[in-house]
């Protein structure tokens, strides 16, 4: 089967249907035979039994053939359908998807990260799957496709939304006591609308490809380093004393500075740096400057602070902690900055007040102080920066 | 489990050596009080994992908690899953069934070691008592399900290393079965009984056993690695380390997809003795039910890949798992059109152990037709690690094997006992159990294709209105257990006496007095026909 002409549903389904079917029938013709034979031969109406046949080749024969030829027609049509589910076409677009006790991550080929796998309708869409911690299962019932996220293996899916949507993405190999919440959604949107999506607030590895590409990087670095031309990092907002035309004067770097710096950076030199930067005029696009400076742009807000909330949704802490103080498989969030805990530490129980310190350093060492009554289950975040952490105590801390 | 000894005035294995109190049972050598300790046994821990399979169930009526929290829900169905498997339906039939009944019907006094019968049992209460300690000491119940899938099992702070070591034990048991069984069906024989005159239900124990004996091995080494990974820290499993997942899966399979048969395959025997028993009419196709019960053995020791379409495993292995899948259903098609031929002409009469004996056909063929579904490669992507699995291996283990068990309850304890049930009660309580138990799988399977995973606490919305059903269903399904039990015991303990063969069997068991006499015969006995010969018998 010709992969383009296919989506997983249609991989899955007529085979489905083609086995459901044969089934019922062999079902039907079970039962009624056996109900016949019940009524009929029942010891009111047959006081003795009238054959004592024990046997018939050419009956063995047949229910032998029979049910040989439809299984391995159902085997074939089954073996082909997978095929389709294992058969990526060619223009799938590549999304990572990591999964952890007891979240689901989605990472973009620009970089950009998404607690929902937001795709665009009717593309292939091929997922790798990756694992930080034990085997869980990348299950969406709506197009039929299965396959187990493995901890050191490359396992892949492919799927196509071939309508817009919310459809269900579980968790379906069994993971701990979060599994039943490893729940998100595959989000089918309009392309255009997608890659509108795709550039906000991505992490720029889109913008960042541009800048290799052109070799911007040659000169200016992104780590705030001075080479040859003015560094990038920070560059969005950053005032500068630039020369125009020998004349000195100060600007706020923004959208019309730098698309001018790039199509024609003669005109304005940023002060202490030679004008040896060749014109992009004419080579580069206008989409592609539009994403270099999203790039900077998102460079800067992503040197602001972080947003707890997103992180917390992110990182799978709602999972466990709820908002609103029920009971989950950790303390609930709600109240429970600056109140008095039971904790077991190193085997000794003893009262703590849940002050930043004590936050922080849950989630920097969740087994250390484990709240009475809680399962040390809680898995470390060895990623998180200490902004990040930081923010999400902020985020405990709203939650009065 | 201590069986109550009862004032039976005829010498049989009851009373007949004078021997009676707790000791001279846990200690007897006598096949049939060590079938009976099995059956008591079983029956505890069968009474144990229904009531955490009836607490699930409530659980899951309503999305969110109902009654416990996500921690405990997991030790439940983990719980419910290695008490049901390893403690109940593994040792069930070889266990009960196949020490009381199976010696007799070849015509032998006892097994072959019954002193290594009795540590079989031994081994078998050690091993559920260090399952039953597992869940009350350390940290809690262990969490795993019951296929303790690796690297999670070795992550958890809960009990797992006492569990598994529990189960370790318990399959030295169900080896020692297996050895006996063989050496007992090859060498104790009686005169004239010739392999083609072997009751279909020895034949199976015969495949059964070898499938014990080979299998179970490597369910030993493979709890005992997962041990070694605990305690010591192998990695063998751990891919940081140079260890794989998957192996693990591969060997937990080699032994857990034929333990389906080890399971599977008595129950079959069972209703293919009752099925002729109560049609009056020997069995449609003797040697093709004998050999489909080798070829089941045989050919369903090598399809375990079938549990791992998903996981990662090569395409061109799924091929070959999912083409030996098919090969399986083959076997198990002869049996079921070889019962319901054998019903033709014959006449016909619905007591109990009959009822679930052909509910039996129906349930498992359900069982088998949706397991159909599940080896084809295409739609088991779909449904696999769903509700509909869980539903399907309910109708192949509980609609099947559970259900003959119930049928053999009825059809062979009465012969240990010398009394009988009564037979309406058990009508009603094959009524509720059949209802009851469709009302409760079926909605699964619906909920699975649907979407549902197993193992989940929670739900989405979508899937409450059929959770409920289900959750309905298994009160429909616990009553009718419970009614079946009252009234069978009640039977058995004060029902009306019953002579040497109240069925009209035409297998040795039936030939001598009810209940038997501690050597079964008082001369050796010489066959001179079949098993299902029932002209030869001398019945109306």
């Amino acid at each position: 089967m010709n992969p383009l002409l296919i989506t997983t549903t249609q991989a899955v389904d007529p085979v489905f249907l083609f086995i459901f079917w044969i089934c019922l029938v062999l079902l039907i013709g079970i039962t009624a035979t056996m109900v016949f034979f019940v009524i009929r031969y029942h010891r009111s109406r047959a006081p003795q039994p009238t054959s004592q046949a024990d046997g018939n080749l050419w009956l063995e024969i047949i229910w032998t053939a029979l049910p040989a030829v439809l299984v391995l027609a159902m085997f074939y049509y089954g073996w082909s359908g997978y095929l389709s589910l294992r058969d990526v076409p060619k223009d799938a677009m590549p999304v990572t998807a990591t999964a952890r006790m007891w979240s689901w991550s989605f990472t973009y080929a620009n970089g950009k990260t998404s607690p929902k796998l937001y795709v665009p309708v009717g593309k292939p869409i091929r997922v790798e799957l990756v694992s930080q911690d034990v085997l869980h299962g990348f299950y969406i019932p709506a197009f039929r496709v299965k396959r187990d996220v493995v901890p050191g293996m490359k396992n892949y899916a492919w799927f196509v939304a071939t309508r817009a949507g919310s459809y269900d993405l579980f968790c379906s190999q069994y993971c701990g006591v979060g599994h039943s919440k490893m729940i998100t959604t595959v989000e089918a949107i309009p392309p255009a609308e997608f890659s509108v999506w795709l550039d906000q607030g991505g992490s720029g590895a889109g913008g960042k490809k541009l800048l290799e590409k052109y070799g911007c990087l040659g000169c200016h670095s992104l780590d705030g380093t001075t080479k040859v031309g003015p560094s990038l990092k920070g560059v969005w907002g950053r005032k500068e004393i630039v020369v125009t035309n020998g004349a000195e004067r100060s600007i706020t770097e923004g959208e019309p500075y730098l698309r001018q710096s790039i199509l024609d950076p003669k005109a304005d030199v940023v002060k202490g740096f030679p004008p040896i930067m060749p014109a992009f005029a004419g080579t580069i696009t206008q989409e592609e400057i539009a994403v270099i400076i999203d790039f900077f742009r998102s460079d800067a807000a992503s040197a602001s602070k972080p947003d707890g909330e997103q992180l917390a949704k992110e990182k799978g802490c709602l999972a466990c902690h709820s908002l609103d103080g029920t009971r989950g498989v950790g303390p609930t969030f709600k109240g429970l900055a600056g109140s008095r805990v039971t904790v077991l530490k190193d085997g000794v129980t003893r009262t703590v007040t849940a002050d930043d310190a004590y936050l922080r350093e849950s989630i920097r060492m969740p087994a250390a102080e484990v709240v009475e009554g809680f399962q040390p289950i809680m898995p470390t975040f060895p990623e998180l920066q200490d902004d990040q952490v930081a923010a999400l105590v902020e985020f405990i801390k709203g939650h009065k | 489990m201590t069986p109550i000894v009862r004032p039976v005035t005829v010498p049989s294995f009851w009373n007949d050596t004078g021997k009676s109190g707790v000791a001279a049972w846990i200690f007897s050598t006598d096949h049939k009080r060590i079938g009976l300790l099995y059956l008591y046994s079983v029956l505890a821990f069968f009474l144990v994992g229904m009531t955490l399979g009836g607490l699930l169930r409530i659980e899951l009526m309503a999305p969110g908690r109902t009654i416990v929290g996500p921690q405990t829900y997991n030790a439940l169905f983990t719980v419910h899953g290695v008490v049901m498997i390893f403690l109940f339906i593994i040792p069930a039939f070889p266990g009960a069934f196949g020490n009381m009944v199976m010696p007799i019907q070849i015509g032998a006094r006892d097994v072959a070691f019954p002193r290594l019968n009795l540590l079989s049992w031994w081994l078998y209460v050690l091993g559920a008592t260090i399952i039953i300690v597992s869940l009350f000491t350390g940290d809690g119940p262990p969490d795993t399900g019951w296929t303790f899938y690796l690297p999670f099992s070795e992550r958890t702070g809960t009990n797992v290393s006492l569990a598994v070591f529990g189960v370790f034990i318990v399959g030295f048991s169900s080896i020692l079965t297996g050895i006996n069984f063989v050496t007992t069906i090859h060498q104790l024989r009686a005169e004239g009984m010739s392999w083609g005159r072997l009751p279909l239900f020895v034949w199976s124990l015969y495949a059964t056993a070898w499938v014990q004996i080979l299998a179970t091995p490597i369910l030993g080494i493979t709890l005992v690695l997962i041990i070694a990974e605990r305690l010591l820290g192998t990695g063998l499993f751990d891919p940081g380390r140079g260890g794989d997942p998957l192996m693990y899966q591969h060997l937990f399979w080699i032994y857990s997809h034929p333990a389906v048969y080890i399971m599977i395959l008595p129950a079959m025997g069972a209703i293919t003795e009752i099925i002729p028993v109560f049609s009056r009419k020997p069995i449609f196709g003797y040697k093709m039910i004998a050999f489909s019960s080798i070829a089941i053995a045989s050919a369903g020791s090598l399809v375990w890949g079938h549990h791992m379409f998903t996981s990662g495993m090569s395409d061109r292995a799924i091929l070959i798992f999912s083409f030996l899948t098919f090969v399986v259903a083959i076997p198990s098609a002869i049996k079921v059109f070889n019962w319901v031929s054998t019903l033709y002409k014959g006449s016909i009469s619905l007591e109990a152990p009959m009822l679930f004996a052909l509910s039996f056909i129906l349930l498992f063929s359900i069982g088998g037709l949706t397991g159909l579904i599940l080896g084809a490669a295409a739609t088991n992507i779909h449904v696999h690690d769903t509700h509909f699995v869980v539903g399907h291996f309910h109708y192949v283990m509980f609609g099947g094997a559970g259900f003959a068990f119930f049928g053999a309850m009825h059809y062979w304890l009465p012969k240990f006992y010398g009394r009988r049930y009564a037979e309406k009660p058990a009508l009603a309580a094959w009524v509720l159990m059949f209802i009851g138990f469709n009302i409760t799988y079926f909605s699964m399977m619906l909920l699975g294709v649907k979407g549902m995973p197993r193992r989940y606490y929670d739900y989405l919305p979508e899937f409450a209105p059929l959770n409920l059903v289900s959750t309905v269903g298994s009160w429909i399904l616990i009553s009718g257990v419970i009614l079946l039990l009252i009234n069978l015991f009640r039977g058995l303990w004060k029902g009306e006496p019953i002579g040497n063969n109240p069925w009209g069997g035409a297998t040795l068991e039936w030939t001598i007095p009810s209940p038997p006499p501690t050597e079964n015969f008082d001369a050796d006995p010489v066959v001179t026909h079949g098993p299902y010969d029932f002209r030869k018998t001398g019945m109306p």
